[in-house]
């Protein structure tokens, strides 16, 4: 019937009748350009038609044309709303920021009862009054946490050891849910804990008062109580047996766990996974090699570790995906914080991979003698001696000052990462983040070189692997798309 | 003692200065107005290698390119660096309604 | 396939008989409501009742009576229908017997859809809206859900408000489902009024036939339809209404079904409903039927991709008109049986199917014109 027009009708046909939308790009496998656009969604287009594309010579019947319009790469006649929709993306992406600080980190003791070589912060020591976080400290530290305008608020107990100073932790859980009464914020507690020394009336209170617990489970048997030493030697077990007893009483949802990587763990991701397994966890956090401690300022510690921990953790991956495809759900959370990022247009609040900063705008750390920090490394830091990022105290100064601080300002501004070179052209910069206090402890410096950077390295090798998996495999397609959403 | 050229046309002062301040440490330094260069001279300590030197020197110049574009960037994004700031802390006491 | 329209031949009249009327089997009745309604009876005299309908008897009343074709003995108590006077034809407005009464509104409309089954026509229909104004006033109000389509609903402006006014008044536990292109909403203004109306359950869905603007452009028959169909879409999800996405399948859309599943989570993740639907063999479908048609069971992995990539991104989606031997197994929990009980029949080679109980079954024109050529009897 003539009456209806063909496809060529609503086709614009000429060339040169397109605009480029703002995109970043770079050089990928099999001669294919990866693009970015405005809010990070990403596109894989072949060299030669990338060519064409940017001298405005593509034309509009060419499927990657149509593509790239759908996707928001160009802009013609018959895409205006591209502008609205990139628009309400990005306001998503960045809505999350202005709620500011929802994690409130209290450390309420340095005392340990074990002496893990990593560690930074812990002391061997009967000293509670030295070492223990006094009321004063904590009841005006809780008054800070609810200046902040974040509508969910989580409250997460630290140390040393936290149950050692369990009393005070109680005081806080319940002087924080007196003031919530009239705050009416999303209020959720957790303790990161050995779970060394748990007791039934640690987990009853914890159980009526809703507070999570996370805990320390960093492999099979030998590779745990090597690196967490305690007396006794029985790290590992104390942990297996605390954590089913947590969930009994808690519940199995609400107990997690999380691992530390060292040297020893490098040729033991199959192991040490199969050990989460093992024990029923949905997921495991591979992490990074901590830099901190004397590990700090040997450069050497940057490129050989990090081929290394790349190695250990692609490994890692493939082992899990594997899992998955016989029939296992089971999550990676490091790739699915970044798929969060790549595949969604929601923020993840994971420090460091905010830009600006994770510092004081996600997170804060109230110490055991007051002073305030910006996030948990800057604290780690403050107890090797070095205060770049000290925000002040709980006793003597007001959250205006604290907040408003040079030390948190600075270093928010000069790691903004579109102002900094190379990230601010690179293809995956809204998948990653600015991490001042991790240059600065490796190069004293917030931005540092990113070609020298192991962070930068890190992560721009995770996510280059993430896409070329996702690209190459559908199955493995499927099952990122669905740790991105959870 | 080294003597480094940058073209004032492609560099900028600033930058030279702020890469010199970070190896106040390990060298001191002259910066000369020459023409269409700036002349920098690099002035090392009796003691060092060769190696170190030139590893210096290397570092030196590197130093000068990060800051020169940190510096050029910077200025570059400002506006949408104060813009995504101002979002971060709307909702704070810090930002007052003026 | 159940008739909305029929014939009926005049056993006695009135001057009064003719006009919307409510349909009831009970002769008892209380007299003040009797002028309200029509008594669908063989014997009874039917006093007081404003006409009597007869199936399969002939006799007169003293009050109007008329004995109804065989195609619409499928009326019943709680039925509305439009009897005409001069013509000796009577419309199904309302049938209580369904859970998906769909109301037509007119049928000119700005787009001509090349798969349109209600294809539009220029003519002022404005006495149908009249029409449907009075029905909403009959209509029972424990009616779970009523449908409201065209056409484009929304030609009519301000009036349409209206018209949802009044169900919210009539009808303020009826669920309401307005079918849309959602151009109208690209003026805020408009949307805002019907956001205004504050309506307890209201739903409209909305077809996007592309992730590419060009091609939903040309299903669509309109230029610039894409862009403005988004924006009513953005202005009525700013102002909290509830907005489903339809997608009908067709040769043009199939082709970039995953595009478009991938579009919607990355662009429009706050709507409240997704429906992936089959072709149905009327309208315009049939004429362009050569171009648009393309079997279920070869796009069948299409479909569970674009299903579970949604489904991934926590978003409702349905899957409707599908035959079940035609769709993967991992679609299930989308997978409605869906097709109006007015157009559903199988076909006879699915006699003995195991899982027929699961089906959806054929629309009445799929099984007259074209279905799959893959259907085939599950063994288990």
């Amino acid at each position: 019937m003539s009456k209806f027009q063909p496809i060529a009708f609503y086709a614009k046909p000429t060339e040169n009748s397109y605009s480029l939308l703002p995109f970043k790009f770079s050089r990928f496998t099999n001669n294919r350009i990866l693009l970015t656009n405005m809010v990070g969604e990403y596109f894989l287009l072949e060299e030669d038609k990338f060519q064409k594309f940017v001298s405005k010579k593509l034309g509009t019947n060419e499927s990657s044309y149509i593509d790239l319009r759908s996707k928001h790469f160009l802009k013609d006649s018959s895409n205006e709303v591209a502008i609205d929709l990139l628009a309400l993306k990005l306001r998503t992406k960045l809505s999350r920021l202005s709620d500011f600080t929802a994690l409130h980190i209290f450390v309420v003791s340095l005392r340990c009862e074990h002496s893990c070589p990593y560690c930074q912060v812990s002391r061997q020591s009967e000293d509670k009054q030295k070492f223990d976080m006094s009321e004063e400290i904590a009841h005006k530290a809780v008054e800070l946490v609810f200046r902040s305008p974040s509508p969910t608020i989580k409250i997460e107990f630290q140390g040393g050891e936290p149950l050692l100073n369990f009393e005070l932790i109680k005081y806080i859980v319940v002087r924080a849910k007196q003031i919530n009464e009239n705050e009416r914020r999303n209020l959720d507690f957790v303790i990161a804990t050995n779970l060394a020394v748990v007791t039934d009336e640690i987990l009853q209170f914890c159980s009526e008062n809703k507070v999570h617990i996370s805990t320390s489970l960093d492999g099979p048997k030998e590779l745990h109580n090597k690196n967490r030493p305690r007396k006794g030697g029985d790290s590992y077990e104390r942990a297996i047996s605390g954590i089913k007893f947590a969930r009994d009483v808690l519940g199995k949802d609400q107990v997690s766990a999380l691992m530390t990587t060292t040297e020893a763990s490098l040729s033991k991701v199959k192991d040490i996974i199969d050990e989460y397994i093992e024990n029923d966890f949905d997921g495991i956090f591979l992490r990074h090699l901590s830099p901190y401690g004397f590990a700090i300022k040997t450069k050497s510690y940057a490129s050989y570790s990090t081929e290394k921990w790349l190695d250990f953790y692609k490994k890692g991956l493939e082992y899990i995906i594997e899992i998955n495809r016989n029939g296992l759900f089971f999550q990676e959370f490091y790739a699915s914080t970044l798929l969060k990022k790549i595949l969604t247009s929601e923020e993840t609040g994971f420090v460091d991979l905010m830009n600006p900063a994770g510092i004081g705008i996600a997170a804060v750390v109230y110490n055991y003698d007051g002073s305030v920090h910006p996030s948990d490394e800057s604290r780690m830091l403050a107890e090797m001696g070095d205060d770049k990022f000290k925000l002040g105290s709980v006793l003597t100064n007001t959250y205006e000052e604290i907040f408003g601080s040079e030390a948190l300002l600075n270093p928010l501004e000069e790691s903004f990462s579109s102002s900094n070179p190379m990230c601010t052209d690179c293809t995956y910069e809204l998948y990653c983040g600015a991490d001042p206090v991790y240059h600065y402890a490796l190069h004293n410096d917030f931005v540092g070189r990113k070609p020298e950077s192991s962070f930068c390295n890190r992560n721009m090798s995770i996510i280059d692997y993430l896409i070329n998996r996702m690209e190459d495999d559908p199955f493995v397609k499927k099952l990122f798309y669905k740790w991105a959403n959870r | 003692m080294e003597t480094v050229k940058f073209s004032k046309a492609v560099y900028a002062l600033q930058a030279i200065k702020k890469a010199a301040y970070k190896f106040i440490d390990k060298i001191s330094v002259n910066i000369r107005d020459e023409g269409e260069n700036y002349l920098v001279d690099l002035i090392f300590s009796k003691e060092i290698s060769p190696e170190a030197k030139i590893f210096i020197l290397s570092e030196f110049s590197k130093e000068v390119l990060d800051q020169d574009l940190r510096e050029s960037i910077k200025t570059e994004t400002e506006a949408y660096r104060n813009l995504i700031l101002a979002h971060v802390f709307s909702k704070t006491p810090l930002v007052t309604d003026e | 396939m159940i008739n909305l329209y029929g014939k009926y031949e005049k056993l006695s009249v009135s001057n009064d008989y003719s006009g919307l009327l409510k349909l009831t089997t009970n002769e008892l009745l209380p007299f003040p409501l009797r002028k309200q309604y029509g008594l669908i009876s063989d014997t009874a005299k039917g006093d007081g009742f404003k006409i009597v309908l007869r199936k399969n008897s002939s006799i007169p009343s003293a009050t109007a009576s008329i004995k109804l074709s065989e195609e619409i003995h499928h009326l019943g108590n709680g039925d509305i229908v439009s009897i005409g006077a001069d013509n000796n034809q009577l419309r199904v407005l309302f049938r209580k017997q369904s859970n998906q009464n769909s109301i037509l509104l007119t049928e000119r409309c700005n787009h001509y859809c090349l798969m349109c089954s209600q294809p539009p026509k220029i003519n002022d229909d404005s006495w149908i809206m009249e029409e449907v104004k009075e029905l909403v006033r009959l209509i029972p109000d424990d009616t779970m859900e009523l449908g409201f389509t065209g056409g484009e609903p929304t030609l009519y402006g301000d009036e349409f408000i209206d018209l949802l006014s009044l169900c919210k008044s009539y009808l303020p536990r009826t669920a309401i489902h307005v079918l849309s292109n959602g151009r109208s909403f690209k003026d805020f203004s408009y949307a805002k009024k019907y956001a205004a109306l504050d309506h307890p359950d209201l739903m409209v869905g909305i077809p996007i036939y592309s992730d590419d603007p060009v091609t939903h452009n040309f299903i669509v028959q309109s230029d610039n339809a894409f862009s403005e169909t988004i924006k009513g879409i953005l202005n009525l999800k700013a102002l909290g209404q509830r907005v489903e996405i339809r997608v009908v399948l067709q040769r043009y859309s199939v082709e970039r079904l995953e595009a478009i599943a991938n579009f919607i989570a990355r662009n429009l993740l706050f709507v409240d409903h997704v429906a992936l639907m089959g072709l149905e063999i009327m309208g315009f479908t049939r004429s362009n039927l050569e171009e648009l048609w393309v079997d279920q069971y070869d796009y069948k992995d299409k479909l569970s991709n674009a299903v579970n990539l949604l489904t991934s991104y926590g978003i409702n989606v349905s899957v409707y008109n599908h035959q079940r031997c035609l769709v993967n197994d991992d679609v299930m929990h989308a997978y409605r049986k869906s097709i109006s009980d007015w157009k559903n029949e199988y076909l006879e080679g699915c006699n003995g199917c195991a899982r027929m109980d699961e089906c959806g079954g054929f629309f009445s024109s799929s099984v007259k014109y074209k279905h799959s050529e893959f259907i085939k009897p599950f063994e288990s």
